[in-house]
């Protein structure tokens, strides 16, 4: 146990030596004429970050890429809860095309979709005299969230599954139907076991994000773009290094804390 | 149908940008493939050495190519990788012209990426390798490298498959972000098409059964690899 702890700790250590030749080397960098980069990124970071060039109101940037992540995200949970029961379904008129729209939809590149709705979704909806428009926000939102949704439904899927046969058996021996099987049952333990799989699929919707700025929606890129215009080659550099380091510091915890509890989720095997 | 018209497809020029397109498409994700596989088969057997400075670093590239978008990554290789240096003079014309092109960036980037995702997987499979097989394999005194190639890495192997088939059809979908930096593979031919005919919904539908058709085929070919290399009585083996 001892000799792990001193590895662990000796790894710790390399990867504190590397951050610290990291900052020394922007440091380095700095003092030789890259502080002159840095004060243009300065400049626009509170843009990048919240799309207005004072820091308020929140129109667009890295914040909207949140927002969209977020809304996305609950979109996808409620479709993949429903594509998940309707591929476990026992009828094969439910379970078979679910399993054929879910297999599309996984298989389908996630920038080609968003395209795809981009088009398909049409710019607004009468319903009832009513006219429902859909924003390049919305559609967006959509088009992440069905490859999301497909993916989680697979993720759910699994985790059902996993849960031993034996319960299912003890459960319907004791007279429960199967609506009761699965809310008593199944669901309480199948959804701990989901958790790190919804949460590493939230961190890869936050990455896909990114291919939001497609739809024209002043997303991080969109607007590191139209700022570029405007900088040298060399500032560049300097840009996409920030926005680099903004998704890892936002994503990276995310899929640390999946791991850990995917760790601890490991052990309750029944 | 929904009135759809698909009648540009007899177009000779769109069958040609759609073939080259495929081509682009498929070259491309072959050469980053087989790249990813080569780069995760030596980071996880890095991992194995346990050597701690080697483990940190194969730890940071993985977490850095994972938790950043790929799209992001391409971007940055295609627009640093030419500032940065990396430059020749061209000697018909003088210019100055970058060393890469748009295809080698998104190759490059790619691989890492797909890179950073095999080693993930590989070490994963190493882990999950049954105590007991290498515990009798080590009492019938097989050597430390004879052990390796005729007991672990064939097991490693057979359980890493599935994953490997992830990371592949993922790598495959990925090439499409290419286009944004106009490599000329099918999604870029795609925006040129509907910019010509203006035919975009049908456009992006037949687009989109492509992608799935090719992915089919990758996820096909895997699951019947997968079932000829499997040992017999032991998984999906029969």
């Amino acid at each position: 146990m001892d000799s792990v702890r001193t590895y662990e700790n000796k790894k710790r250590g390399v990867l504190l030596l590397i951050a610290l030749a990291v900052i020394t080397g922007i440091l380095v960098d700095a003092m030789a004429g890259g502080s002159e980069q840095w004060q243009r990124v300065a400049i626009r970071l509170p843009l990048i970050l919240t799309g207005s060039g004072s820091g308020w109101p929140i129109t667009g940037g890295f914040a909207l890429n949140i927002m969209l992540s977020i809304a996305s995200m609950a979109v996808a949970t409620a479709l993949g809860i429903v594509l998940a029961l309707a591929t476990l379904s026992r009828s094969a008129f439910v379970r078979i095309p679910s399993l054929a729209l879910m297999n599309f939809l996984r298989n389908s590149p996630w920038l080609v979709l968003l395209f795809a709705m981009l088009y398909i979704i049409p710019f607004e909806v009468h319903v009832f005299g009513l006219s429902v428009p859909f924003p390049p926000f919305v559609k967006a939102v959509i088009g992440l969230a069905l490859p999301t949704g497909a993916n989680l439904s697979e993720v759910i899927r699994g985790a059902v599954q996993s849960i031993h046969s034996g319960q299912w058996e003890a459960a319907r021996s004791l007279g429960y139907t199967t609506t009761q099987i699965y809310r008593y049952v199944i669901l309480p333990q199948a959804f701990r076991r989901m958790i790190p799989g919804w949460m590493n699929l939230y961190a890869l919707l936050m990455i896909a994000t990114a291919l939001a700025t497609v739809t024209g929606i002043q997303d991080v890129l969109t607007i590191l773009n139209t700022s570029l215009a405007m900088e040298s080659e060399r500032a560049i550099v300097y840009f996409y290094i920030t926005i680099l380091f903004l998704f890892f510091a936002y994503c990276y915890p995310i899929a640390v804390f999946a791991r850990r509890l995917e760790r601890a989720v490991k052990g309750d095997n029944l | 149908m929904l009135g759809l018209d698909f009648s540009w497809l007899g177009d000779a020029t769109y069958q040609q940008w759609l073939l080259v397109g495929v081509t682009n498409t498929i070259e491309l994700a072959a050469i980053s493939s087989v790249a990813a596989v080569i780069i995760g088969m030596l980071g996880a057997l890095a991992l194995t050495l346990r050597i701690f400075w080697l483990e940190a670093i194969v730890e940071l590239f993985v977490e850095f190519f994972r938790n950043t978008p790929p799209l992001l990554q391409m971007l940055f290789a295609y627009f640093t990788l030419s500032t940065l240096g990396l430059k020749v003079t061209d000697p018909a014309t003088g210019l100055s012209v970058p060393l890469l092109s748009a295809f080698a960036c998104a190759a490059i980037s790619l691989s890492l990426f797909g890179g950073a995702l095999a080693i993930e997987a590989f070490r994963s499979g190493i882990e999950t390798m049954p105590r007991a097989i290498i515990e009798a394999a080590r009492s019938l005194g097989y050597s430390r490298w004879s052990r390796f190639w005729r007991v672990e890495a064939p097991i490693a192997t057979r359980i890493c498959l599935p994953a490997l088939t992830n990371i592949l059809t993922n790598l495959f979908k990925t090439t499409s972000q290419a286009s944004v930096i106009t490599v000329p593979e099918l999604m870029y031919y795609a925006g040129q098409i509907y910019n010509d005919n203006l035919r975009t919904l049908e456009v992006m539908l037949l687009i989109l059964v492509i992608y799935v058709a090719l992915v089919s085929v990758i996820t096909f070919a895997m699951a019947r690899l997968e079932r000829w290399m499997a040992f017999p009585g032991y998984g999906t083996g029969r």
